[in-house]
């Protein structure tokens, strides 16, 4: 009795394996049957572990909803980055590529010409709209001086006015005080293209018996001691009809699209264009002025 | 009373925890045994007839929650709970490293317990090439979640109950 007491732990414990054993050899034998007890603890637990699983799905849903999507939007930040960047980067490819197109234009229209020529940049336009000036980065310093013609490979741009050292103002060929000797290339019409109030440009003192029609080409001269001649200026848009004394006047469209240019040519009254066969059908100057055109 | 109260609700949470939420980290099939821990904390401090009515319930719990017949993991966790009971009566385990090493040891005992009476009573049951991996798994994820329970039991204010040679 005494020695059940003192081992009382150990002789339960047996007693119960015993149990134990003896329920597992019944379990084992009769199965799928389960003790009642059992049953009872299986129902009882079955909705328990529904409900846990309800929690960790809610919280998982949090999870993925909310701490996933942290990670989501620092990449889409860093996605929106680097698509920032490569926009950027296309930007400045574009510009790079126009600027090419635009300075391999330059250089063959610059191989057409004969004597001195300086490339340069605009830098600044004329914030009042009735001047029609621009700034390019030429001065003195660079042989720059008042009254050389600027070119671009469209024709006729206009002629310094300003000399700074290392900049210089440029008169277009549409301000109110431009004047340029000119003919119409089809009739050889002599004229003045001015600048109009408008802001276009209109070619006087036309004699009124000339030949001119709209579409005409009209060039320099190369008599005014400014432009060489033979470069285009621009096209007739149509003629005045009002001036009925000896004269009339025809509205000319510049051929040089004065509003985006970036780059011209700066050239001394000496230069001149290279003397070129005449194409079937008329002179060849203006055609040789053409931008795009390979020299052959 | 108070001790059987706080002892049944942890165990029924390790029960639930281990039914569902322990499923989602489990390796190779292997779950942390919380009802083992508690079986060891029961052989480490409750020398009584209760703990060994304790160390019953708790298997019986866990063949009553799972599919296994009933009785087989009572057997397992008594003998756990015999070894534990004798074993700290020899030889001190009071720090935090010597329990875990005591469940690590437990969850081998447990689960050898198992698998033989598998094997005895049910042959055509388990692929026995697959048990030591699965062994030393169970094994270490069961330590792995000692500290935690011990630590849990210890706050809880339940009296300890040790037997003195």
């Amino acid at each position: 009795m005494d020695f059940l007491r003192r081992n009382r732990v150990l002789v339960s414990s047996l007693s119960l394996l015993l149990v134990s054993i003896l329920l597992l050899s019944i379990s084992v034998r009769s199965r799928p049957y389960r003790d009642p007890l059992a049953e009872v603890v299986f129902e009882v637990f079955s909705p328990l572990g529904g409900a846990v699983r309800w929690i960790q799905e809610g919280v998982a849903d949090v999870w993925y909803g909310y701490v996933y999507l942290i990670g989501a939007r620092r990449e889409n930040e860093e996605l929106r980055a680097r698509v920032t960047e490569l926009e950027a980067a296309m930007v400045r490819l574009a510009e790079l590529e126009q600027s090419n197109k635009r300075l391999a234009d330059l250089l063959r229209f610059r191989s057409q010409l004969r004597g001195q020529v300086l490339g340069a940049r605009v830098v600044g336009r004329d914030p009042l709209p009735w001047f029609g000036s621009f700034v390019i980065d030429l001065g003195r310093a660079d042989g720059v001086r008042s009254g050389l013609a600027v070119l671009a490979p469209g024709g006729v741009v206009g002629r310094v006015t300003e000399v700074g050292r290392r900049s210089s103002r440029v008169m277009l060929l549409t301000d109110n005080d431009s004047g340029i000797d000119a003919v119409v290339q089809r009739s050889r019409a002599r004229g003045i293209v001015q600048g109009a109030r408008d802001g276009g440009c209109r070619m006087n003192y036309l004699r009124r018996d000339v030949d001119v029609v709209p579409g005409d080409v009209v060039v320099t001269s190369g008599l005014d001691g400014i432009f060489p001649k033979g470069l285009l200026i621009g096209t007739i848009a149509d003629i005045s009809l009002e001036n009925r004394g000896l004269l009339r006047s025809a509205r000319v469209e510049p051929g040089v699209r004065l509003d985006d240019l970036e780059e011209v040519l700066v050239a001394g009254a000496t230069v001149e264009l290279r003397e070129r066969e005449p194409a079937p059908g008329g002179p060849a100057q203006v055609e040789d002025l053409a931008p795009g055109e390979d020299e052959s | 009373m108070r001790s059987a109260v706080v002892l049944g609700l942890v165990a029924c949470v390790g029960l639930l925890l281990q039914s569902t939420l322990f499923h989602e980290i489990s390796i190779g099939g292997a779950v942390p045994d919380v009802l083992l821990v508690l079986c060891v904390y029961l052989g480490l401090n409750q020398h009584s007839v209760g703990g060994a009515a304790g160390a019953f319930l708790l298997g019986y719990l866990q063949d009553a929650a799972s599919g296994s017949p009933t009785g087989l993991n009572a057997c397992g966790m008594l003998v756990v709970f015999v070894i534990v009971y004798l074993t700290c009566r020899r030889l001190w385990v009071d720090n935090v490293v010597s329990k875990v090493v005591l469940v690590f040891l437990a969850s081998f005992v447990k689960t050898t317990v198992v698998v033989v009476l598998l094997a005895l009573l049910v042959p055509q049951r388990g692929e026995l090439s697959s048990i030591p991996a699965y062994l030393i798994t169970q094994a270490f994820l069961s330590a792995a979640v000692a500290p935690a329970v011990f630590w849990l039991l210890a706050n809880t204010g339940i009296q300890a109950n040790r037997e003195t040679e």
